[in-house]
């Protein structure tokens, strides 16, 4: 049985930083058969995390310049820029999941997914993200359980001739 | 006059700008370390009760959480008037020095470490950390990332989560471990023992052992002589959970003491017009500039200033290396900033050794993990030693513990001068006539990251209105048209 894992990642206190979280914290409610672990930055952490899974969905807020509530589907390299490089402090999402599958090529999941769900505001201290950001959040709730279900579900027999 | 910014700066948290600028012959007339950013967590303490505070501080960074955390519980205590149990304390200390174990680790392999063993004059793209696993191999950055890992597992076993931790009471400590556990914890600490012995030897083979670097380490050009500020325990050894805060001045000479509230009688903050981060200096020597050497009010805070101010460490093996720290040198106090490095590598060495002992205490499976309230004292002071430096968390409550006010001092405020001085130190040693490439410039920022710079959570809310804000305006063609500031 393949492991899954959903993983989402953002300061719990902060507007649209949180909209990982939420997508995390909704998926955990449902109660089905994955599992869940909310992050708050983006460091080795996650790493330790998402070692030893199978299946991976990380779920993050970004700014980069799109309509907020814009999602984006993206691979490492993609989110991966070496003169970005970092330390503790500013490290990116793309470089520790880059130096997770060159050191440890073997316990990275074999399937990752990335959310990005584009922020309209991440500054404010609030529990409640904007309009644009929470209609983004279901609709990565629904594709990630929609795409679970789909992989979790039996296939059928082949026919034998 | 010519302006050249470096801005953003790499590899540091928030976000802060160095501008240099040059005189009409291509040297270095001034430079400054300016902050940018704002958090303004001060006021959206305000309201909490003091017990949610802890978990509430450590969101305000994802690499600092746990010294916020700490210090805040510290603080709790101070308001209920209780003294954690023995069992509390311990496993607080635990907590603490795993919690240094895997943040020195990240600084120093993602931060520190790319600068030499990469070379300071490598390109930006290689002088990080997938460049360092390339210089000294995937064998050791596996096993460097897998036993920094068992820090966090300590963390996370002791806080409660991997990041952010829950299990601060004030008093007390919500998690108690059973035997299982114990062991467990002892195994993992002598895998970090070892962590922290490669760590120091990395650092000898190729700092140490490298006459261009040690030239770096030992000149001038990084060299920034003002006081220091760090904790000691009651044998003078470095206290990093609890302890006294020890000033030394420039020549190494005790100028005070302090515990707790007593901290505003030393240290005093100055705010600048051209920056957010406010400059603290000591109070009874007075504001006197950002000025260096005999007679400054400037000190700095962090590894290095705490091998200043103390006269050993706590454990034998750190111990060892932290007199070979001075032999090195063949002076005290030691002024040079890439110092930081190395004594950060030694402090590792140190909690590691700390958690291993810790470990194998049988009576920290006791489960007298709570003390009793006492009565709502309205205030309290929760001062550690942060990775970073000396930190000072500073609450006042009502009578039921709910927070009217708050202060916090973080180690990259306490050294905002000394950073000043430092970036300006090195700009004029390496700028001349006018020549900047891209391997001077980092040799600029060198000059920063010794301090392992925090400005997510150095930056704080002042009152409404009196922040000083810049606005720079710029036409469609990015030619600035009209600037407007309130200070």
């Amino acid at each position: 049985m393949s492991r899954t894992l959903v993983c989402g990642i953002g300061n719990p206190m902060l507007k649209d930083d949180r909209a990982g979280i939420e997508v995390a914290e909704q998926i955990e409610r449902m109660n089905i058969n994955l599992d869940v672990e909310i992050i708050y930055g983006v460091g080795f952490e996650v790493n330790d995390k998402i070692m030893g899974y199978d299946r991976v969905f990380i779920i993050d807020a970004a700014k980069m310049g799109h309509t907020a509530g814009t999602i984006l589907e993206v691979g490492v390299d993609d989110i991966f820029h070496d003169h970005l490089l970092a330390s503790s402090h500013a490290t990116t999402l793309g470089s520790t999941l880059k130096v997770g599958y060159d050191l440890f090529p073997d316990e990275m999941p074999g399937e990752l997914k990335i959310f990005l769900i584009e922020a309209e505001d991440y500054f404010e201290f609030t529990k409640t993200c904007s309009p644009a950001v929470t209609v983004a959040i279901q609709k990565v709730v629904d594709t990630i359980v929609s795409y679970f279900n789909q992989q979790s579900s039996p296939q059928p027999e082949p026919m034998l001739c | 006059m010519k302006k050249i910014e470096i801005n953003p700066m790499t590899r540091l948290e928030g976000h802060g700008k160095i501008a240099v600028f040059l005189d009409d012959n291509g040297n270095v007339d001034e430079a400054f370390f300016q902050v940018v950013e704002f958090r303004g967590f001060e006021k959206f303490l305000q309201g909490l009760p003091i017990e949610e505070v802890p978990r509430t501080v450590s969101t305000i960074c994802g690499v600092c959480r746990g010294v916020h955390f700490t210090a805040a519980m510290k603080a709790s205590d101070g308001v209920y008037g209780v003294k954690p149990t023995e069992t509390a304390r311990k496993l607080r200390e635990m907590f603490f020095n795993a919690h240094y174990v895997e943040d020195h680790a990240v600084i120093l392999y993602a931060l520190g470490f790319p600068d030499f063993v990469v070379g300071p004059g490598a390109p930006a793209g290689e002088r990080n950390v997938i460049g360092l696993i390339n210089a000294v191999g995937t064998e050791i950055g596996r096993e460097v990332l897998r036993k920094r890992g068992l820090a966090v597992k300590i963390f996370e076993l002791l806080g409660g989560k991997p990041n952010h931790p829950v299990a601060a009471l004030p008093g007390g400590w919500s998690k108690t471990i059973n035997e299982d556990e114990r062991k467990q914890i002892e195994a993992w600490s002598e895998e970090l023992v070892e962590l922290g012995q490669l760590t120091v030897k990395i650092f000898g083979d190729v700092v140490l052992n490298n006459p261009g670097y040690m030239e770096l380490v030992t000149g001038d050009m990084y060299k920034v002589p003002v006081n220091y500020l760090g904790s000691v325990d009651a044998n003078d050894k470095i206290a990093l959970y609890d302890g006294t805060q020890k000033f030394v001045d420039v020549n190494g000479k005790e100028t005070g003491r302090f515990t707790g509230i007593e901290y505003i009688d030393y240290i005093s903050e100055r705010v600048l017009p051209w920056t957010y981060l406010k400059m603290p200096y000591q109070k009874k020597t007075g504001w006197k500039g950002i000025v260096e050497g005999e007679g400054t009010a400037l000190y700095s805070v962090g590894p290095l200033a705490r091998f200043n101010v103390a006269s050993g460490m706590d454990t034998p093996l750190a111990d060892i290396e932290y007199k070979k720290f001075f032999d090195t040198f063949g002076v005290r106090p030691v002024h040079n900033i890439m110092g930081y490095h190395w004594a950060r590598a030694i402090e590792l060495l140190n909690c590691a050794e700390k958690i291993r002992i810790l470990a194998k205490d049988p009576s920290i499976t006791a489960q007298d993990n709570r003390a009793p309230l006492g009565e709502c004292t309205g205030e309290g002071v929760g001062i550690i030693e942060a990775p970073r430096g000396t930190l000072i968390h500073h609450y006042n409550t009502d009578e039921k513990g709910i927070v009217t006010d708050a202060n916090i001092v973080v180690a990259t405020t306490h050294n905002k001068g000394p950073i000043n001085l430092a970036v300006r130190k090195a700009a004029k040693h390496f700028i001349k006539d006018g020549n900047v490439d891209e391997a001077i410039l980092n040799h600029v920022e060198m000059a920063y990251r010794p301090y392992d710079l925090c400005l997510g959570c150095a930056t704080h809310a002042t009152k409404p209105g009196s922040s000083p804000v810049k606005i720079e305006i710029f036409n469609s063609k990015k030619e600035p048209v009209q600037t407007l500031k309130n200070y």
